[in-house]
């Protein structure tokens, strides 16, 4: 078992090692000049010099390849570099809109749980009812509604019509409860679906059969039996989503004026703030490694099938 | 040693918790914080505004991503730039020109004082040019600062600036935002470098930063020690929306009072908020002109009779009601004729007339083969590329419409969207036949639209190439910054910029203007002559 973790630790390094590589790669073909970047950013005229002196500095006429080491050592020290627009650390930029995002983040996750695994278990257990058909009617909803004009659509009744939510802000629970269902909708949709699905197909297995011939009540084969395994599609779809939401909320930080990392994003895409646009970038890769990481633990701790299956090879 | 079920509890305990932590302290911090902001900021007589970003550092010397208005709200010039392009005393009470035009001599104002307390006077204003002199390249862009040769405290309010030459622009390029306006002493930090930050914005302007929480609010009071008009309005609240439509939706909840810029808010939205009647709204002067800037390198557009014929050739009148709904006026000059040395610019007005540019067209050679639908010269068509920023719908919009108006001509025009950076790069690289271009406005023109034309790499300089005039126009570019004689400079630009329009090179579409909107209860709304500069002055609450 601790091999097992060990292991896919160790996976995360060389997957990491080359999605820096692939970055910087891109970075490079991009057909931005970072000098002329930092002195448009910057609002100043630049002569050739003064771009020839920038790129000096920013280590540009180097070699790639030592140009890659460098940024990979200065990576490792959460070093990533100086924002062109703001002159301030990278890293202090990301950290600081942190909180917003994550708060966020989790606040989404938790409605699209809520709301999709009761509705996604209750339609497998009794297809075809009326909660099955409110479930297809959400999640179509719910897949085809773009997510701003959800978001604006959620500002117009909620907030200017009927007054119950802020418009924009944060602070108080209430300014998160807009954004995060606006979040969550998408993903409840999806969840929805694979718990469904997933139940339906456990229904089939042997192991309720044989669950019900040894008499064992209904409700506890439904919630111990099958949820516990039908639900594991689910959180994978979650692990893929974690690391989407907390990057991908860029538009619905826009909407609802969210001070998170999304926002800087966007800014620095405009700004051509090449550090801020590899940090993000390599941030969004680093979630995405470490949400998977976390969504394996769990898998193995809820099915034990999966933990089994390794001792095996071991 | 746990046994296996216990270590995966407590690795999954362990996810758990650091989950929950992590939001509960971003709760926590949120709604502590929220609690007393709202406790200080709510006021009766406070206005709350959006804007799309957050105001940034509020450091005087320095650009991005400080915010113009906000900057403006905080320090003062000199010199400040009023309606019609008119200059009056600001910090400076009078000042003096020598007759070289070399010299500046400036009487400070001696009643006025810094919000920490110290008073504003020659020593001050010295230490703030030379930190900016400390960083030349930085702010080379603004004309004036790169010719300044000595600073000098004459006496405790007599401040001297002498320049290596005479640059007539001087007084008005005082006047704008940023970099020459002035921070206490207690702003300075240490080494007194202020390109790399400052300690604290402290001025002498009639607003005080009072709180701030980046990228979400600022909270701005009035300066109750203030030497001039001390505003009406107790406080002013910069909540930071960066989207279009969310500042529109927060603005019919009621959350907002006044709406103001260019662009903050889509035409659409701004003519259905005023068709309600239930705000109040207006559009300012001319801020800048919309251009459209030939290249005259290229061979189609090198015979001024092709360049006046396309723009006899669109009925510019109905394109620009039509794309901005009114709220681009449309353009007769390039240059809008409430900039100084601009009121009586001589250049020929050119109204729509189809059967005119057919007949340029037909005398410059490009004429329509029989069963074609593109004219040609020497087997060549007459095919021309217009480059447009692809954000910008108005760009977009009009280009299409030029597209459609030229066909008529048997002119083939091909539209091409590109970023904005790529817009510049390729004007700059003279990689372009027809691209769209507006001005600075006030209070950096005119001069520095001429200055723009005559200096090369920027694009214009390279385009009007085919002029017959050209080195002349140069000359008198390079001569009116240096004239001291108020005569020969407004005859000069009203030569320069009637000889730039008349040779066809730079169309005049629309005259670009700001938009504001507002509750009933706000009161004396203006805009500022200056384009960057905050519009509260004078602003009031009717209670």
């Amino acid at each position: 078992m601790s091999t097992y973790v060990l292991k896919r630790i160790i996976t995360i390094v060389p997957i990491f090692l080359l999605t820096t590589l692939l970055t910087f790669g891109m970075i490079n073909l991009s057909p931005v000049d970072p000098a002329e970047a930092y002195f448009a950013a910057a609002h100043i005229q630049a002569t050739d010099e003064m771009l020839e002196q920038k790129r000096h500095e920013f280590g540009l006429d180097q070699p790639l390849f030592i140009q890659y080491v460098n940024a990979l050592i200065k990576i490792c020290q959460f070093d990533f570099g100086i924002s062109y627009v703001t002159n301030k650390p990278v890293w202090e930029e990301i950290s600081s809109r942190m909180p917003a995002t994550i708060q966020l983040t989790i606040g989404s996750l938790l409605i699209a749980i809520l709301v999709s695994v009761p509705i996604g278990f209750l339609a497998g257990i009794k297809k075809n009812s009326g909660i099955d058909h409110f479930s297809r009617f959400l999640s179509f909803i719910g897949a085809s509604i773009p997510s701003f004009w959800l978001g604006y659509l959620f500002i117009f009744f909620f907030s200017v019509k009927l007054d119950l939510f802020p418009v924009e802000g944060t602070g108080t629970w209430k300014h998160l409860i807009l954004p995060s269902v606006t979040l969550a909708f998408p993903l409840i949709a999806l969840y929805t679906r694979l718990l469904r699905a997933s139940v339906l197909e456990n229904l089939q297995e042997s192991y309720v059969l044989f669950a019900r011939t040894r008499g064992i009540h209904e409700k506890i084969i439904m919630g111990k039996h099958v949820l516990r395994i039908a639900i594991s599609p689910m959180i994978t779809g979650l692990g893929m989503n974690l690391g989407n939401l907390m990057t991908g909320a860029v538009i619905v930080e826009a909407v609802f004026s969210w001070p998170g990392f999304g926002r800087l994003f966007i800014d620095a895409i405009f700004n051509r703030d090449v550090p801020v646009i590899q940090g993000y970038v390599l941030l969004a890769a680093g979630l995405f490694l470490i949400s998977n990481l976390i969504v394996d633990l769990i898998q193995l701790y809820i099915d034990p099938r999966i933990s089994r299956k390794e001792r095996q090879y071991q | 040693m746990l046994n296996p079920k216990n270590k995966k509890r407590f690795l999954l305990m362990s996810v758990m918790v650091l989950i929950l932590s992590m939001a509960l302290l971003g709760c926590s911090i949120e709604s502590v914080e929220n609690e007393k902001s709202e406790s200080t900021t709510e006021s009766d007589n406070m206005i709350t505004f959006a804007w799309p970003r957050d105001i940034g550092e509020l450091n005087p010397h320095i650009y991005n991503p400080s915010q113009l208005f906000a900057q403006s709200m905080l320090y003062e010039p000199l010199v400040s730039y009023q309606d019609g392009g008119e200059l009056k005393p600001q910090l400076a009470e009078s000042w003096e020109i020598s007759e070289d035009g070399k010299e500046y001599l400036f009487h400070l104002r001696q009643d006025v004082k810094f919000t920490d307390g110290s008073n504003f006077n020659a020593e001050i204003v010295k230490k703030n040019f030379d930190a900016i002199l400390a960083n030349v390249d930085l702010h080379s862009w603004l004309g004036f600062i790169s010719k300044i040769d000595q600073t000098e405290v004459i006496d405790e309010y007599t401040f001297k600036l002498t320049l290596t030459e005479s640059y007539y622009p001087t007084i008005q390029e005082l006047a704008v935002v940023r970099p020459v306006r002035f921070l206490g002493e207690a702003g300075f930090p240490q080494d007194g470098d202020t390109s790399k930050g400052i300690e604290k914005p402290v001025g002498t302007g009639p607003w005080v930063l009072d709180e701030y929480k980046a990228d979400e609010f600022a909270v701005f009071k009035r300066n109750e020690d203030y030497w001039g008009e001390l505003p009406s309005i107790e406080k002013i609240k910069v909540k930071v929306i960066p989207d279009a439509e969310t500042r529109v939706l927060a603005f019919e909840k009621g959350d907002l009072d006044v709406v103001y810029g260019e662009g903050v808010i889509g035409i659409d939205s701004f003519k259905q908020l005023e068709s309600t009647g239930s705000y109040g709204s207006s559009i300012s002067e001319p801020v800048a002109t919309r251009q459209l800037v030939m290249n005259t390198n290229k061979e189609q557009l090198s015979d001024v009779r092709v360049r006046q014929a396309l723009h006899y050739g669109f009925n510019k009148q109905a394109m620009v009601e039509g794309v901005t709904s009114g709220l681009e006026e449309k353009a007769d000059y390039i240059l809008p004729t409430n900039f100084p040395y601009t009121s009586n610019l001589d250049a020929t007005k050119v109204d729509y007339n189809v059967e005119k540019a057919k007949q340029l067209l037909d005398e410059a050679g490009w004429k329509l083969p029989k069963g074609k639908n593109i004219r040609e010269k020497d087997g060549k068509p007459l095919e021309i590329e217009l480059m447009y920023n692809s954000a910008e719908s108005i760009q977009k919009t009009m280009a299409e419409t030029l597209q459609s108006e030229w066909t008529g001509l048997g002119v083939k025009l091909n539209i091409v969207g590109v970023e904005l950076t790529t817009q510049v790069e390729r004007f700059k690289a003279n990689e372009f036949d027809m691209n769209f271009f507006s001005n600075y406005g006030a209070p950096y023109d005119p001069h520095t639209f001429v200055n723009i034309v005559a200096t090369e790499g920027f694009g214009f300089r390279e385009a009007i190439s085919a002029y017959s005039n050209k080195e002349e126009l140069l000359n008198q570019i390079a001569e009116v910054k240096q004239t001291t004689d108020e005569n020969e400079r407004q005859e000069l630009y009203t030569e320069i910029l009637g000889s730039l329009q008349e040779q066809g090179a730079i169309v005049p579409v629309s005259y670009i203007k700001k938009i504001a909107v507002y509750q009933k209860n706000v009161s004396n709304f203006t805009f500022p002559a200056n384009r960057d500069e905050h519009p509260f002055t004078g602003i009031s609450i009717k209670k």
